[in-house]
């Protein structure tokens, strides 16, 4: 029973999730983990010299449609590929990212096997894939049984994974093979758009670095912006802080301004008054920091720091940071 | 976008007897957010009046800053409606769909949860847990409704008014009850954005409950409530505002306030629509003058002209064009050099929105703003009352 | 032009303690608010933006009983010059696939050059709805668009990725385009907008012609139920690097953060 781990990568390096992907498969099928790399010719070396030792074996295609991420190229790729498979995989496993939304479901339709998206835990039981998601706004959980079908797919949802991959020893063999794709595929990527300079849409952040009065002055900001940059993140404020001209009104968050919902939302000396905290309350998660251990936001938050935001915020840039090497 | 002659398919000018309009002034030189946006009364009627089409006004997003205060209609001397044609333009506006984020969520809101917070139907008697109020929920009936509303309902802030009455009622022994988790958007600030079907879908809630349950009045914590009780759903009971039956209690010497007391110096915010538009200004003020210890003291701007907080017209969910200070900005600053200790409310919206100003000017400690149900109670109970 | 949209009616769960009906897999709707799933808001008001822009009609389409008209009714008001909706018992707490069988369904012989849905919904977010009709009608699709241009036979479209990056991307019609939030700002709809649709007809199908039969749809539901989560803040003690510690742990753990 083999377990197909189909690899994100781009410009040369493999997504984080990837590593995660390959871990939770190598879990669901005690190691006989295949690494799928489907890049643009010439770079499958490279990727599946990242691979060594996290699979048994890497399955690399090359083509030319596939230099950049097409969606349409790596579903008629993978579908080619399972369905002429010497051992077909009993999983394919991808990530609910970008581009898992996209080729996923359209592998599923193709090959007409059961699958699922978002995936946080996955299990085999005899030889059913059994999922668990989080679904109806994080509120409830369910489990879904991948009925007993010779081939199933599933994403995982990136950062799900709660043990860190353990490192295999295994020396990964690499299989390299072709796949024929039609030349016209109806779809074609045209370029790559950068994060736009200057234009903050807060909304569209994953993670907010939030500051309110607590902060007390235009310059202590940078306490924030630090941490912001040191985490990839976007710094928002509420209300008053635009009303004191600290922050432009795009930052704000709440009932006058923008209402956000990032993975992570993180409070600096932000009460929580209302008109915040309806704005952000349905954060994926909420860690707030304020001086008051009656700060309505702890009511709101998932964790709390009572504590001086000028000692803990620089504290947590210096620990990313040091993560992030 | 739909065409401003599409209301009843006449032009605002024929609607609304704009022929009159001397172009004087007075209306613009009257409005509160004239100091500080562009919003301009005058020139609103003079473009509807002029251009071949008046479609022009449509264009004009500064019509969100108005507050529905009625300052300029009730300034006119050809007693015309200004404050209509507003809610007229915001109509036609709110057809073709595209108006402020914010208050889309308010309106949405409203529809779904009946209420312009965004909270579930389900939260709004949770400011009631732990205390005495009586409600219908519990089979509590009574011939006077207090109509709580959404905002002391779920404001943490607001809610202090809520809990404020909730005691003084009790040890007062006064008969009433509410409607508990039934109760919905009164709609007032649905109407003045300018959503009459919001308002109506609304309305005929209430007052489905109100006459099921056969009320013989209504007393209400917000101003705003009981305006629209009394000039737009066409009750045939009375509606009155808390102040109103506290200043009742007092002279009847029911309200039973402690006897010692550390001298405070009050000046008492004038609502809009408790004040300028129902004429109400005598009553809060000797609710405050029976608690033992009020100095009260007179803004500069008060009663009729009373500085407008910018919390009404849907504007507690429209950010405004407005440059520079707000007015409860002024107004706290203002108090302050009074001298004053506390600004004493009787409006959840003028409580959110100088509260909300004593913190953007810096001002804790310097100053406090209570309702003036808190100010009774805190005399009642003895007990310090903070946020 | 022959432009469809697909809405699809949800709970709105804030602030509501959700229970689990007695089978002990479907959610309990009763007493909940309902509402057009956010994400298909987006994919209504680009459609409609589009029709506007190209010329041509649209037809809404949405999976659902009758309460769910409701959001049927939104599209006709922003300008849907037809509203479909297919409802059977035997899709009563369907997965993704039998959905898609019946937007399949659905669509019967139309043959539309555009077809919008959101990309995912509030209530299961699967996602998988959009890509699995392409393919049951046999056609592209994309998913994730926060931009998109029609020229002509072709579609140009801005993909989101993570990190606030984008991928353009070029699609030939026709084709399937699942939309993300934030690609334009639905407008609102009045009350009185709603009322006049509801004088508009909605043609009503049922589960004749829709193949539940795929193997795709061997899903099963075996549980449904609260999380393990606590209630409250959880209070992080400590100095503030030992804090910090916690955090880092706490934002891996969000996922795709770091």
């Amino acid at each position: 029973m083999s377990v197909w781990v189909v690899c994100e990568h781009r410009n040369g390096a493999l997504r984080e999730v990837t590593y995660e992907l390959l871990a939770h498969g190598a879990a669901l099928c005690m190691g006989a983990v295949t690494a799928v790399i489907l890049a643009g010719p010439g770079e499958g070396e490279a990727l599946a010299a990242l691979i060594n030792g996290k699979a048994e074996r890497t399955l690399l295609v090359e083509d030319p449609s596939m230099s950049a991420f097409n969606g349409t190229a790596q579903a008629l790729a993978l579908a080619s590929l399972a369905e002429g498979a010497q051992e077909p995989p009993k999983a394919i496993l991808g990530a609910h990212s970008a581009a898992g939304m996209d080729w996923a479901p359209t592998l599923a339709g193709k090959l007409s096997c059961p699958a699922v998206t978002d995936a946080v835990a996955l299990s085999m039981e005899g030889d059913s894939l059994t999922a668990t998601r989080v679904v109806y706004g994080g509120k409830l959980q369910s489990k879904i049984k991948l009925g007993g079908a010779k081939m199933v797919i599933a994403t995982i949802r990136p950062g799900s994974l709660e043990d860190e991959p353990k490192a295999a020893s295994v020396e990964t063999s690499i299989e390299a093979t072709s796949v024929s794709l039609p030349s016209e595929l109806g779809k074609r990527f045209i370029a790559w758009v950068e994060e736009a300079a200057g234009d903050v849409d807060i909304s569209q952040a994953d993670i907010l670095v939030s500051v309110g009065r607590g902060i007390q002055d235009k310059e202590n900001i940078d306490v924030a912006e630090a941490l912001a940059e040191a985490l990839g993140a976007t710094v928002s404020c509420s209300r008053p802080v635009v009303d004191m001209n600290w922050l432009p009104k795009e930052r704000q968050v709440g009932i006058s301004g923008k209402t956000v919902k990032p993975k992570v939302y993180i409070a600096l000396g932000i009460s929580g008054a209302f008109q915040h905290a309806t704005a952000m309350k349905d954060s994926a998660m909420i860690i707030a920091v304020n001086k008051d251990p009656k700060a309505p936001i702890f009511q709101i938050a998932h964790y709390g720091i009572v504590g001086d935001l000028f000692k803990v915020a620089p504290a947590l840039t210096a620990a990313v940071r040091a993560a992030k090497g | 976008m739909p065409k401003l002659s599409d209301i009843e398919g006449v032009t605002l000018a024929e609607r609304f007897e704009l022929a009159a309009c001397l172009q004087c002034g007075r209306c613009t030189g009257g409005c509160p957010m004239s100091i500080r946006s562009p919003l301009n009364s005058r020139k609103f009627l003079y473009e509807s009046l002029i251009r071949e089409d008046g479609e022009a006004l449509l264009e004009r997003e500064e019509v969100w800053d108005c507050t529905s205060c009625r300052t300029c209609s009730s300034r006119c001397p050809r007693e015309l409606d200004p404050a209509m044609v507003m809610r007229a333009v915001r109509t036609v506006k709110i057809e073709g769909g595209r108006i402020p984020k914010t208050l889309m969520d308010a309106m949405e809101s409203s529809l779904k949860h009946g209420n312009p917070w965004g909270r579930s139907r389900m939260k709004r008697t949770a400011w009631a847990e732990g205390i005495t109020v009586n409600s219908i929920e519990e089979d509590a009936e009574s011939e006077r409704l207090w109509f709580v509303g959404c905002t002391p309902a779920y404001d943490p802030r607001a809610m202090g008014m809520a809990k404020a009455l909730a005691r003084i009622f009790e040890v007062a022994g006064v008969d009433y009850t509410t409607l508990g988790s039934e109760e919905v958007c009164c709609g007032s600030e649905m109407l003045r954005a300018g959503e009459e079907g919001l308002f109506e879908e609304l309305s005929e809630v209430n007052k489905e409950n109100f006459a099921e349950l056969e009320f013989a009045e209504v007393v209400a914590t917000s101003p705003h409530c009981m305006n629209t009780f009394i000039a737009d759903y066409g009750l045939d009971i009375p509606v009155t505002h808390y102040t109103q039956l506290l200043a009742a209690l007092a002279a009847e010497g029911k309200l039973p306030f402690g006897g010692e007391s550390e001298e405070v110096k009050v000046a008492f915010h004038d609502p809009c629509y408790l004040g300028k538009q129902n004429s109400i200004y005598d009553a809060p003020r000797n609710v405050l003058k029976a608690v033992p210890g009020v100095e009260l003291v007179e803004f500069a701007r008060s009663r009729e002209r009373s500085l407008c907080c910018e919390g009404g017209g849907g504007r507690m969910w429209i950010e405004g064009m407005g440059e520079g200070e707000r007015n409860a900005q002024i107004r706290v600053r203002d108090a302050i050099e009074m001298g004053v200790d506390v600004i004493a409310t009787a409006c959840p919206f003028c409580l959110l929105t100088l509260e909300d100003a004593v913190k953007t000017t810096g001002s804790e400690g310097k100053i406090r703003i209570f309702d003036i149900a808190e100010i009774v109670v805190n005399s009642i109970d003895g007990s310090e009352r903070s946020e | 032009m022959k432009i469809a949209v697909f809405v699809k009616h949800v709970p709105d769960v804030a602030e509501a303690d959700l229970e689990v009906a007695a089978d002990g897999r479907t959610l309990k709707g009763a007493g909940l608010p309902f509402e057009m799933n956010e994400w298909d808001r987006f994919a209504l008001e680009e459609a409609v933006l589009i029709k506007d822009e190209v010329g041509g009609d649209l037809t809404a389409f949405l999976i659902g009983d009758e309460a769910a008209e409701e959001s049927l009714r939104r599209c006709l008001a922003v300008g849907a010059d037809r509203a479909v909706r297919l409802w059977d018992e035997a899709l009563s707490g369907a997965n993704p696939f039998e959905i898609a069988a019946a937007m399949r369904g659905a669509v019967g012989d139309d043959n539309y050059d555009l077809i919008l849905c959101g990309a995912q919904s509030s209530d299961y977010g699967y996602g998988m709805g959009g890509p699995l009709l392409a393919e049951a009608l046999g056609i592209n699709s994309v998913a994730l668009v926060n931009k998109m241009k029609v020229e002509g036979s072709k579609v140009l479209v801005t993909r989101e990725l993570e990190g606030g990056w984008g991928e353009e991307v070029e699609v030939n019609l026709p084709a399937v385009i699942s939309i993300q939030t934030g690609i334009n700002e639905p407008r609102y709809v009045s009350i009185l907008g709603i009322k006049k649709a509801r004088k508009k007809p909605i043609d009503v199908l049922d589960g004749a012609g829709v193949d539940l039969s795929s193997e795709g749809g061997k899903l099963v539901v075996e549980s449904l139920q609260a999380p393990p989560l606590g209630e409250g803040a959880e209070f992080l003690e400590g100095s503030p690097e030992e804090v910090a510690e916690r955090c880092l742990a706490l934002l891996k753990e969000a996922g795709g953060v770091l």
